[in-house]
């Protein structure tokens, strides 16, 4: 059967400020779903921005590290002994440590991840870093991350602040991203300012020298096969190191998160219950819509629409609303999650495949409260109308 | 007003009020699993502290919160011995260590309170039995605590493992639970301490203050402020825990995301509650005319609307309550209590404000409809 009125729509768009309520009330469920859902994908996918950054194939760390929140680390010969293989072209020693930072505002304390190698070494994909190798080669130097928290305070380069309790200038910016390891925000500096400002400290914190590495980056040479060399790395290398290609190690690091936290039950008990409040919105829009029009759809049973054609207008109509409350519900949360980026640092992405998964769920709870809706239309006696 | 006229319009159509009551009850419910999960993070944050047998703490000025902590002078602990009302001084020493599980030899981080063992800091139940004092004087033995997560292994009495390149045993067992900052948490004497950690025991993590019965702990706070040197910080008890909670809850980004879920949950109420408001209202758009044309004032309508509005939020609030009560018993459960979250007067009550407040809102937006009634313009 060929349907030549759109009555779906005509239904819909028949009072114009009704329409915009309903809609804006899809469009809220569709923002709490994408803000609950982003916050998990954010919390998960923040962990793995640093890992990222990586120039490397092959990752190098202790064995009792497993995970970026453990501090423990390696000889640094461990590395030079990889680098003699075959296949290997470089590797790159990479210090990291937390440190407090002294916000020059407020003068509190603020802990943060500070990242350290040789600047001659290209040890991470953030190009920005290397225009300011220079200034980054002069003694108590440091870049400070410009995504860290607002708690960090002033971060333009020529800020005097400490770090660990010692002077530190900075000279400089770049982009990283806070994670669950970084407290506040990021510092990064030459591996020499890093024993500058970590060899000597007090009797209760763990001395650093540039001869144990917490993270050891290797480069393979073109063509050569990642997956055989970490075997052979394996294999041949004492067992106080583990090896990883950069893949597999930015995936372990993402399931210690998940099977270490409750990041997941917490967020997808809140993007439920939302899809719930959804469902409830739209069931209310239709409901009240077909109990106005309950006497023009015994009309058009009496007329001989069968029951399935009257399921399919109120099907179409909840799709309808589907649709046109997702789009306003995208944009908001487009704006939402550029909010909570620059309020937190999380890297909150929005991607094709997240925003599809999102339309499906809210067609589906269209669907769902349209086929409640649809029962009473589908009990419509005409004979009862008539008679009253 | 003799006739209920907001009630009997909202009860004129049963199953719309109670779809309009369940989107209410979902609002409701969704804001109380936002508070009950910052609750839950914030109370996990500072449970350690009510285990503590002491009024005040003494700690750096560079300390965080208990798990990154700067050890200060013990000197500064025997100062604060000098006070009249101070019954006791007791250092506490604090670190992270590498347990090894002994079945997998994986090792995970667990996080270690040292004491002195003649020093009744801890209000656990296990150091009420003296015998306790005995194995916390053996050396390399500990305390492990019984909710540290299953990944470290046997918990039970008489387990060895390996720490800091020592053989360690577990003499005993207590529950505590390490909260935001430790999955395992242990207690061991100072003198272990110092034969794990290699930091001397001059310097302090953590200074335990027990005041004598009856004695003012904030003016004790105040006067060792005025005595002790800048490079210690005095806090009362419950300063300790507002700041611990405030440090997770505002440098982590957890108060930023559960409050925008609270923010977008209220605007999905006002949105619901509108949207019934609206329906009703321009469903009796007739009748409201024909009480303005008899000489109603617009203030009555306008009373109508509203009391609309907190019967709805009323009628929700309560299985939104009772679901959301249900729902932390689930999350507790499921989670095997690591999240805490526990409905308390202080929050049910907030709620409801929050509720009424919410429709409220939404009834002056939509009350303007009524108000502006024209009778001319219907008949």
């Amino acid at each position: 059967m060929k349907m030549r009125t759109p009555l779906a729509w005509f239904n819909l768009t028949y009072k114009r400020q009704r329409l915009l309520t309903a809609l804006a009330g899809v469009s809220f469920a569709v923002v709490l779903m994408f803000i609950f859902r982003g916050f998990e994908n954010a919390l998960y996918d923040s962990q793995l921005q640093f890992l990222n950054t990586f120039n490397a194939d092959i990752v190098m760390v202790n064995r009792i590290k497993t995970n970026m929140f453990i501090p423990e680390k390696f000889a640094r010969r461990r590395l030079y002994q990889a680098n003699a293989f075959e296949g290997i072209d470089a590797a790159y020693p990479l210090y990291t440590t937390t440190a407090n930072w002294r916000n020059p505002d407020t003068r509190r304390i603020r802990p943060l991840r500070v990242i350290a190698f040789n600047l001659n070494d290209p040890a991470l994909l953030i190009p920005e870093i290397f225009s300011h190798r220079s200034a980054l080669t002069m003694p108590w130097t440091a870049l400070v991350d410009r995504k860290s928290r607002s708690e960090v305070g002033t971060i333009v380069p020529g800020t005097v602040t400490e770090v660990a309790e010692k002077q530190v200038r900075l000279v400089g910016n770049f982009s990283l991203g806070t994670d669950f390891t970084s407290g506040n925000g990021n510092v990064l500096m030459s591996d020499q300012n890093f024993v500058r400002f970590f060899s000597a400290l007090g009797p209760d914190e763990d001395e650093r020298n540039l001869n144990t590495v917490d993270i050891g980056l290797l480069k393979v040479t073109p063509g050569a096969d990642v997956a055989a060399l970490v075997q052979n790395l394996t294999k041949q290398l004492p067992i106080d190191v583990l090896l990883f290609s950069k893949e597999d190690f930015v995936k372990r690091e993402l399931n210690y998160w998940k099977e270490n936290t409750n990041i997941g039950f917490v967020f997808s008990l809140l993007t439920i219950m939302s899809f719930l409040v959804g469902v409830i919105i739209v069931y209310q829009i239709l409901y009240t819509d077909v109990s106005e029009h309950w006497a023009e759809y015994a009309t058009l049973k009496a007329m001989g629409y069968s029951n399935f054609f009257l399921l399919r207008v109120v099907v179409q109509q909840s799709i309808f609303m589907g649709l046109l409350g997702f789009v306003p519900g995208f944009f908001i949360s487009f704006g939402l999650y550029r909010l909570t980026a620059d309020a937190t640092g999380l890297l909150m992405q929005m991607n094709t495949s997240r925003a599809i998964g999102t339309l499906i769920a809210t067609l589906i709870m269209c669907l769902i409260s349209g086929s409640i809706a649809v029962r009473k239309v589908q009990s419509t006696d005409p004979a009862e109308v008539f008679g009253t | 007003m003799r006739v209920p006229l907001a009630w009997l319009n909202l009860v004129h159509e049963k199953s719309r009020l109670v779809v309009a009551l369940a989107g209410v009850a979902f609002a409701v419910l969704l804001v109380f699993m936002n508070l009950g999960f910052l609750g839950a993070l914030a109370k996990s944050a500072s449970m350690f502290y009510e285990y503590m047998n002491a009024e005040v703490f003494l700690v750096s000025p560079q300390t965080l919160e208990v798990s990154s902590t700067t050890a200060f002078p013990r000197e500064r602990l025997f100062q604060a011995k000098g006070l009249a009302g101070v019954d006791r001084v007791m250092p506490l020493y604090l670190a992270y260590l590498q347990w090894r599980n002994p079945e997998t030899r994986q090792s995970r981080a667990a996080f270690m309170f040292a004491i002195n063992p003649d020093d009744p800091a801890f209000l656990l139940p296990i150091f009420q039995d003296p015998a306790t004092i005995g194995i916390l004087n053996r050396p390399d033995t500990v305390l492990f605590d019984l909710r540290s997560r299953p990944e470290y292994g046997p918990k039970t009495v008489g387990t060895t493992t390996e720490v800091s390149r020592r053989t360690i045993t577990i003499g005993g067992q207590y529950e505590l639970g390490g909260g935001f900052a430790a999955d395992a948490t242990v207690i061991t004497s100072d003198q272990n301490f110092l034969r794990l950690s290699k930091i001397p025991l001059n310097l302090v993590n953590m200074g335990l203050i027990k005041l004598e019965p009856g004695v003012d702990a904030d003016a004790i706070a105040a006067r060792l402020r005025e005595i002790l040197p800048k490079d210690v910080v005095v806090r009362t008890k419950a300063e300790m825990v507002a700041n611990d909670s405030d440090y997770w809850i505002a440098s982590t980004s957890t108060g930023f995301i559960f409050g925008m879920g609270v923010a977008v949950s209220c605007v999905v109420g006002v949105v619901i509650v509108y949207q019934i408001l609206y329906t009703d209202i321009s469903d009796h758009m007739k009748q409201y005319a024909t009480l303005k044309a008899m000489g109603y004032r617009s203030g009555y309508l306008f009373n109508v609307v509203i009391q609309e509005a907190i019967i709805l939020s009323v009628l929700g609030y309560i299985p939104g309550l009772i679901t959301a009560i249900g729902l932390y018993a689930f999350v507790a459960q499921a989670t095997s209590n690591a999240l805490p979250v526990g409905m308390d007067l202080q929050r049910a009550i907030g709620v409801f404000i929050l509720t009424v407040a919410m429709c409220i809102v939404s009834a002056l937006v939509s009350v303007r409809k009524v108000v502006t009634a024209e009778p001319v313009e219907l008949f």
